[in-house]
């Protein structure tokens, strides 16, 4: 059970850091592009979304990049479940309010566009691989206190 | 079942939590200074970019090498009021369906897909002198600057870009409108 415990966790942290350097990686190399796509939500003032187009991606590459260190994991986790939260709400948000556009996850430049719905799903696994990363985290890695 | 087996947040985690965050946010802001700086002063400029995006080899399609006098001038959101006080005419880039949804009070419909087509029956009602204020999606929408591009090799000489556009307007509370009025 120990060594599931162990793969399981280890599965879940290093997909989490590929997908979420990947993702902010990618959307760090265009700021203005992901801003638009912020702004498609209209959740924001729309200077606003230039603040979050600017931020939001060095979250997730520091995030990645502590999980695939495997340090802080816990804090990482902690914070990666908290945004997947926040875009669960906004996507809901978007299909509430009946607009079709892209969820801007990843490529802000793609020409395929993954609509809120599926957008959703992908959000629910990725909380699941952070659930199954937090619980499953042996108490003696990454020397932490957490 | 122990804390052990379901593992609680506990306070120092948050604490590392935020300080991450701020770390992240803090780096983000600092090197995209100038993209938020230039999104809150209404001073973000695409327009090269949009140059080289639609004459790729330094060329435009008559075979006139592209300057940077091809391009729009971008105009803040301050200085509309202005510009239509003194005759402006407002052009919406965007698609003609987003245009009925909703644009600018005062607006024309002059979609990027339609543009050349529409451009003969433009150019008799509208004077080549008539300052133009094209507008699309926002910051990173080329459509207007492309629509721009195409007036001026048209002969409008007095072409300006809102890149702000719909959503920037509609944000500040200004007049939108529906249909086709």
């Amino acid at each position: 059970m120990n060594r599931f415990k162990s793969v399981a966790y280890h599965v879940s942290r290093l997909s989490l850091a590929a997908i979420f350097i990947y993702a902010g990686v990618i959307k760090a190399t265009d700021v203005v592009a992901f801003a638009g796509q912020v702004a498609n939500y209209q959740l924001l003032p729309y200077a606003w979304n230039f603040v979050v187009a600017a931020a939001l991606p060095y979250v997730e590459i520091l995030c990645g990049l502590l999980l695939l260190l495997n340090r802080k994991v816990r804090p990482s986790l902690l914070v990666l479940l908290f945004l997947n939260s926040v875009f669960i709400v906004a996507l809901a948000s978007v299909m509430m309010r009946g607009f079709d556009i892209d969820c801007g996850c990843f490529n802000p430049d793609s020409n395929t566009s993954t609509p809120p719905i599926a957008a959703i799903m992908r959000d629910f696994v990725f909380v699941l691989l952070i659930l199954t990363g937090w619980f499953f985290k042996p108490a003696s890695v990454g020397n932490e206190s957490d | 079942m122990s804390n052990q087996d379901f593992p609680v947040v506990q306070g120092r985690t948050l604490i590392e939590a935020l300080i991450l965050c701020l770390l992240a946010i803090t780096v983000g802001l600092c090197l995209n200074f100038t993209t938020v700086y230039n999104a809150f002063t209404g001073r973000l400029v695409v327009a090269g970019e949009v140059a080289k995006d639609i004459a790729p080899a330094d060329t435009v399609p008559d075979g006139t090498i592209a300057s940077p006098a091809l391009d729009p001038f971008p105009v803040p959101l301050e200085e509309i009021d202005d510009l239509l006080a003194e005759g402006a005419l407002l052009i919406d880039a965007r698609s003609a369906e987003d245009f009925i949804a909703g644009h600018l009070a005062g607006a024309i419909s002059l979609p990027l897909g339609q543009a050349e087509q529409m451009l003969s029956d433009f150019s008799t009602s509208v004077s080549l002198d008539s300052p133009l204020i094209l507008y699309c999606s926002g910051y990173g929408c080329p459509d207007s600057h492309k629509v721009g591009i195409l007036l001026i090799q048209k002969g409008y000489t007095d072409v300006l870009v809102y890149e702000g556009g719909y959503p920037e307007w509609r944000d500040a509370g200004r007049p939108i409108v529906g249909g086709t009025e």
